[in-house]
């Protein structure tokens, strides 16, 4: 396996952006920055956070801390493949999620393939190494718990922009804070969510949901962004159910892009036997 | 008596004083309480009204139950719920129709928001929990959906279209072994959602936004909420109802009595002044000093007023019969006073006695309910001895026309006939009674003796139970609730068993020593270069890490770094799998995943179940079980545990897969080493919960758990199984105690053991005969009947007091039982009588509260009071007959050895009372305390022959001995 250099740029997300999500906002001048379209940050913090290279590995370790502090692990692989050969575009994709730790559950695959078609629901298999298994996972919600965590599948794979409309609700020095809504609010459990959306990066810093009474309950954050490749890609971030008192804290390791993963890996055949090359 | 003499000789000459004081003493104490209570935050230096309904509080708060409770609930995030039960009995789907599910949806998606912030507290919510709300579009469903397929989704996504989407959703539930008997009943004419509270304290606010809810849904179900903490809140409403309705009931009856009794508004007047002013002042006092307003302790008033106005009641019959006309009242009150003072400072102290032994009683709000009580009880005492006297010199001459039982009553007037009538009945019933029992002392007797073999058959058959729900009346919509959901599910009383593994299996040394072998063994399979240096750093660190823990943290932490070096692709996975294998050994811990544990659980819920008072237990096996057959076919055939531990890890991560995987954590905590198993109780009755309880632990005797797991209860329903033990050895202890001091002041007031003894015979006879009632009735001996005997106790013995004080004044005049009797059944015992029947229907109004409880105390107390009435009439004068050599000696030796019987057995009682105190407090054992007692009484028993040798002693027994004959 090659070892690409890396370059990193660590956007010092800590430091200076995210104490000012919450500072007065001053009027933007507008003549210095012009503002995009609505569409078009959507579309460019979409592709900034999940359609990074053609393809691309990462390897992942959870930290699930509860409400009482007790806190439990996974160490687990993904690999990504974008459907299209058109760097631009940011369609469907598939994701070979491949367990690590903790040791009973080493081994463990799941196989996503995504589709970005309004409601069309993605299709999911599971192989379970200790019964034997292979399912195929029917109508998967894409809205569940991932793995225990507080992520849910859509936020580790990303949720079609067709699925909300948006809207920009306001500009700040740092960032576009655009609301969505759900267009089929019974699919989903949130009522809305408002995304910062940093100006120069377009990276999604911060990410709250809002139920039907307008009360907060679930919060994304960017802990750490480096620029990897080339890609500014995040690199810890964490997820708060405000409900449970649960968090999540995801760190990305041994991320590498274009690494040329053949599409015969996200196949029901190779669940039983992992692409162990491409894993490492 | 001369404390007595200038008491009351004080009130006479400065009744204005006496009653201003009074007045403004007990003004001052109800402001104290009152004012922080209406304008709260206005006076933060006083308490206010508390009302506290927590059955909980029925201990300490540091309780080790208690503490344990709240441990394992703060762990397991559980919380009190409300339930609400939807039954539909017409359907021929019972609930399961797209009608009902329609509400049930509905309510369910109302429960949800039932959210608000707390008051005073802004950004922090009160209500329901959501994410813990158990209701069918709440919980979720794992199904097979074409082969190879498997699908997760909510039971009830949507309120179903059709009846067969209705029945589909029946069917689906079904297969679920955590909703079937839990959320939907299995007959399907009846579903339930709970509804998790942040705090208790909410439940009532809650139910009733559900109740309004439901009034807005129409339909023809019916609907239960229930619940403890909806049970609680109720109570409280319920026990000011009984404050509210039966305090002044019972202050109305003992009116209406005083009234036929005494005929004079003025007069009778006082006792209930006496009375009121003893139920402010005690209740003030109450709130003043913080104590909370409880179940025991809102029973306080109604206890209060009979004893208040009871020694009232004496002087006034006395007065009554003493007072003649224009008679000069000072002289009359002087006189009445003079004969009963003493009784009536020990019959005040008896009972004070009696209630501050509750204290005793290792269950706060007894303890709480006892000493107010007693110092009421002294109140009343205090007011009674001298606003009464200044009371009656204050009154108008005009008021006191007509007052006195006058022999020769010559206006007739109708209802003034039937009163004489009764009075005049009453007198010649006293007046038979005392011939029967002067002929027939024998048959008197031997009926008691009778009465008692049959008293100690019943006690025998007494069993031990209670049940809070119980508290409320068979109508009451909470037992309505009770009953109904009981009969639909798998039962309504929760309890929990928490299985634990002890904290530390192996010491680091140990781990260490069995790690490096495990390393070894595995480096001859794979990789044995890197297994070695692992083994290298383990023998290293061995002796650095606090615990196990710290070494495989380091130990990984190397690894890791070493991988992150790793220059070929082998070397990293040689890593790789040495970082597996550190997990590994960290999962080793995690004894809850292992199959054979799992399978002992699952064991155990088997008996359980067999137990029938369980009606279901739920476990992290279920969930285990449930998932993995829904991953491996969805037949129940394949309902059991995976065979290895990695099949049961694969299997839970695949349910945390899903929308609830805090779920989980209710079952187990993330580390694998606390399963709690949640129990569906049939039912709320201590012994059954005591049954449960016994059956685990011999269950687990003869097949205990592996990997050493302990096993302790905690829960509501255990939680009250453990204070009624308390109760019952505490009560038992209390009584003892009080028994003997109450004794020991007998033998004081008499100066004579005998007497003492006597005393104590028409209360030991009520209480045997009440208790020997209670079980031949098949009543439980619960809370309220064990705290009866301490308050029996402190009652009944007032009226052998009475009836001895007024014999022994009688006897000497009269020279004989013979020629006295007739005069003690005069006005003596018609006082006893007018008392009795005063005091015991006034507690009777408690029959009238809604709740259980109060109506047990009213009608146990009632027949207490009327049986020790009974019980002094009848046997006490058939003693005198039989005893009265010895009762009244006539020569010197016989006194003699009466004083030293009396100093020995005085003795044995002191040192009785000293030993159950010291047991109390300091937990002794009863072997080396008995040790102790009986050397103590061999001491003072040479210690009181010696004494009665002393020839000044002699000399004086002698003199006594001779004045008598």
């Amino acid at each position: 396996m090659k070892k690409l250099p890396t370059s990193v740029l660590v956007l010092g997300l800590m430091a200076s952006f995210l104490p000012s999500l919450g500072r007065a906002e001053e009027p933007v001048d507008e003549q210095a920055t012009p503002v995009p379209p609505v569409a078009e940050i959507v579309d460019r913090a979409n592709r900034v956070a999940y359609y990074q290279g053609k393809d691309g590995r990462a390897q992942v370790a959870m930290e699930i801390t509860d409400s009482q502090g007790r806190s439990r692990s996974r160490v687990l692989v993904i690999l990504r493949k974008d459907d299209s050969e058109d760097p631009e575009a940011a369609g469907d994709q598939k994701f070979y999620v491949y367990f690590l730790r903790p040791a009973d559950v080493n081994k463990m695959v799941f196989l996503v393939w995504k589709y970005v078609e309004r409601g069309k629901d993605d299709d999911r298999w599971l192989y379970l190494p200790a019964l034997d298994l292979v399912k195929r996972i029917a109508g998967a919600e894409k809205r569940t718990s991932f793995v225990g965590s507080d992520f849910f599948y859509e936020d580790v794979s990303g949720r079609g922009i067709e699925e909300d409309t948006h809207e920009l609700e306001r500009t700040t020095d740092d960032y576009y804070v655009v609301k969505s809504t759900p267009r089929d609010p019974g699919a989903v459990e949130f009522a809305y969510y408002t995304n910062w959306i940093h100006r120069e990066s377009f990276i999604p810093v911060r990410t709250e949901y809002f139920d039907k009474n307008g009360e907060k309950y679930r919060e994304y954050t960017a802990l750490g962004v480096e620029t990897i490749e080339g890609y500014p890609t995040v690199t810890r971030s964490s997820m708060k159910s405000l409900k449970t008192g649960s968090k999540t804290v995801m760190s990305y390791t041994k991320v590498a892009y274009d690494i040329g993963l053949p599409d015969g890996i996200f196949t029901e055949r190779y669940l039983r036997n992992p692409p162990r090359e491409y894993l490492r | 008596m001369k404390i007595g003499d200038a008491m009351v000789g004080f009130a006479l000459r400065r009744p204005k004083t006496v009653v201003w004081s009074m007045a403004g003493s007990t003004l001052i104490l109800l402001l104290l309480a009152l004012l922080p209570t209406l304008w709260p935050g206005t006076f933060p230096f006083l308490h206010s009204l508390r009302v506290d309904t927590d059955p909980e509080n029925m201990l300490p708060a540091d309780e080790p139950v208690r503490v344990f409770h709240n441990r394992m609930k703060g762990e397991m995030a559980l919380h009190e719920m409300v339930v609400l039960g939807v039954v539909n009995r017409d359907d021929p789907d019972g609930v399961f129709n797209p009608e009902t599910l329609g509400r049930v949806f509905e309510l369910t998606e109302f429960a949800r928001g039932l959210r608000w912030e707390r008051s005073g507290r802004p950004a922090e919510y009160e209500g329901v929990i959501e994410v813990d709300l158990i209701a069918p579009s709440t919980v979720e469903r794992i199904e097979q959906a074409g082969p190879g397929t498997v699908s997760f989704k909510w039971l009830m996504e949507e309120p179903p279209a059709t009846r067969e989407a209705a029945r589909e959703i029946r069917a689906a539930a079904a297969r679920i072994p955590f909703l079937q008997g839990t959320l939907l009943s299995e007959n399907g004419r009846a579903v339930a959602i709970y509804l998790p509270l942040t705090s208790k304290d909410i439940s009532y606010r809650v139910a009733e936004r559900l109740r309004e809810k439901i009034r807005e849904l129409g339909g023809d179900e019916e609907y239960h909420i229930t619940g403890l903490p909806v049970a609680q809140d109720t109570f409280g409403v319920e026990m000011f109802k009984q404050m509210a309705i039966a305090a002044p009931a019972a202050m109305l009856i003992i009116f209406l009595l005083l009234l036929f009794f005494f005929r004079k508004l003025t007069m009778i007047v006082s006792p209930l002044i006496v009375a009121l002013v003893a139920v402010i002042a005690t209740m003030s006092l109450l709130v003043i000093t913080g104590r909370t307003v409880h179940i025991m302790s809102s029973m306080i008033p109604i206890f209060i007023m009979p004893i208040a106005v009871l020694d009232a009641v004496h002087i006034l019959s006395d007065f009554f019969d003493r007072y003649r006309g224009n008679a000069d009242r000072e002289k009359t009150v002087r006189e009445v006073m003079a004969t009963l003072f003493t009784p009536m400072l020990y019959t005040s102290l008896t009972t004070t006695v009696g209630f501050a032994s509750l204290a005793l009683a290792p269950i706060p709000p007894v303890q709480v309910f006892g000493l107010y009580i007693a110092l009421g009880v002294l109140i009343a005492w205090l007011w009674t001895i001298i606003f009464i006297p200044a009371y009656i010199v204050l009154l108008p001459a005009a008021a006191l026309e007509n007052f006195g039982r006058r022999r020769k009553e010559k206006r007739v007037s109708a209802g003034r006939l039937r009163r004489s009538l009764s009075a005049f009945s009453l007198v010649r019933f006293l007046a038979a009674a005392g011939r029967f029992t002067y002929r027939r002392s024998g048959i008197v007797l031997l009926l008691v003796g009778l009465a008692l073999a049959g008293a100690a058959w019943g006690i025998s058959r007494i069993v031990i139970n209670d049940n809070p729900t119980k508290w409320f009346s068979p109508s009451h919509p909470i037992r309505v609730a009770d009953r109904v959901l009981n009969e639909h599910f798998a039962g309504t009383y929760p309890a929990y068993l928490a299985l634990t593994v002890p904290e530390a299996e192996e010491d680091t040394e140990t781990f260490a020593a069995g790690l490096s072998a495990r390393l070894e063994e595995r480096g001859k399979e794979t990789a044995p270069e890197v297994f070695a240096r692992l083994r290298d750093r383990v023998d290293r660190w061995a002796g650095e890490a606090a615990d196990p823990g710290e070494l495989l943290d380091r130990l990984s932490g190397y690894a890791e770094e070493e991988a992150g070096r790793a220059a070929t692709f082998t070397e990293m996975e040689d890593w790789d799998e040495a970082l597996l294998f550190i997990d590994r050994e960290r999962q080793r811990g995690e004894v809850f995943k292992r199959p054979e544990v799992l399978s002992a659980v699952e064991r155990l819920q088997e008996r359980l179940e067999e137990t029938g008072v369980v009606g279901k237990s739920s476990g992290v096996t279920d969930i285990v079980k449930t998932v993995y057959r829904d991953l491996i076919s969805g037949a129940d055939r394949d309902l059991v545990i995976p065979d290895t531990g990695d099949a049961v890890g694969q299997t839970l991560i695949t349910f945390q897969n899903s929308r609830r995987p805090h779920d989980l954590w209710h079952f187990v905590t993330p580390d694998y080493r606390t399963a709690v198993l949640w129990l569906q109780l049939k039912s709320g009755d201590n012994r059954d919960m005591e049954a449960v309880v016994q059956a685990v632990d011999e269950y687990l005797e003869d097949s205990p758990l592996p990997a050493g797991i302990g096993h302790r209860w905690f829960g509501l329903t255990y939680i009250n199984v453990v204070w009624q033990k308390k109760m019952v050895a505490g009560m038992l202890q209390a009584f003892l105690g009080s028994f003997l001091i109450v004794f020991l002041m007998m033998t004081l007031l008499y100066r004579s053991a005998l007497w003492g003894m006597l005393a104590m015979i028409p209360l030991t006879v009520t209480i045997a005969l009440i208790y020997g009632m209670i079980g031949l009735l098949g009543k439980d001996y619960d809370m309220p009947v064990a705290v009866l005997s301490s308050l029996s106790l402190g009652l009944a013995v007032d009226y052998a007091i009475h009836f001895l004080s007024r014999t022994r004044e009688i006897y000497p005049g009269a020279g004989s039982w013979k020629a006295a009797f007739p005069v003690v059944f005069g006005e003596p015992a018609r006082a006893i009588s007018r008392n009795v029947i005063v005091v015991g229907l006034g507690f009777l109004p408690l029959v009238l509260a809604p709740l259980v409880p109060y109506q047990t105390v009213g009608i146990f107390i009632a027949s207490i009071l009327i049986a020790a009435g009974v019980a002094t009439i009848f046997i006490l004068p058939a003693l005198f007959k039989v005893l009265e050599k010895f009762l009244f000696p006539r020569t010197a030796h016989r006194a003699l050895i009466c004083r030293r019987g009396t100093c020995l057995v005085s003795a044995a009682a002191l040192v009785a009372v000293v030993a159950v105190n010291l047991k109390q407090f300091f937990a002794i054992g009863w072997t080396s305390l008995s040790w102790w007692s009986l050397g103590a009484v061999i001491v003072l028993a040479g210690a009181c022959f010696l004494s009665s040798r002393r020839d000044r002693c002699r000399a004086w027994m002698g003199r006594r001995g001779e004045d008598k004959s």
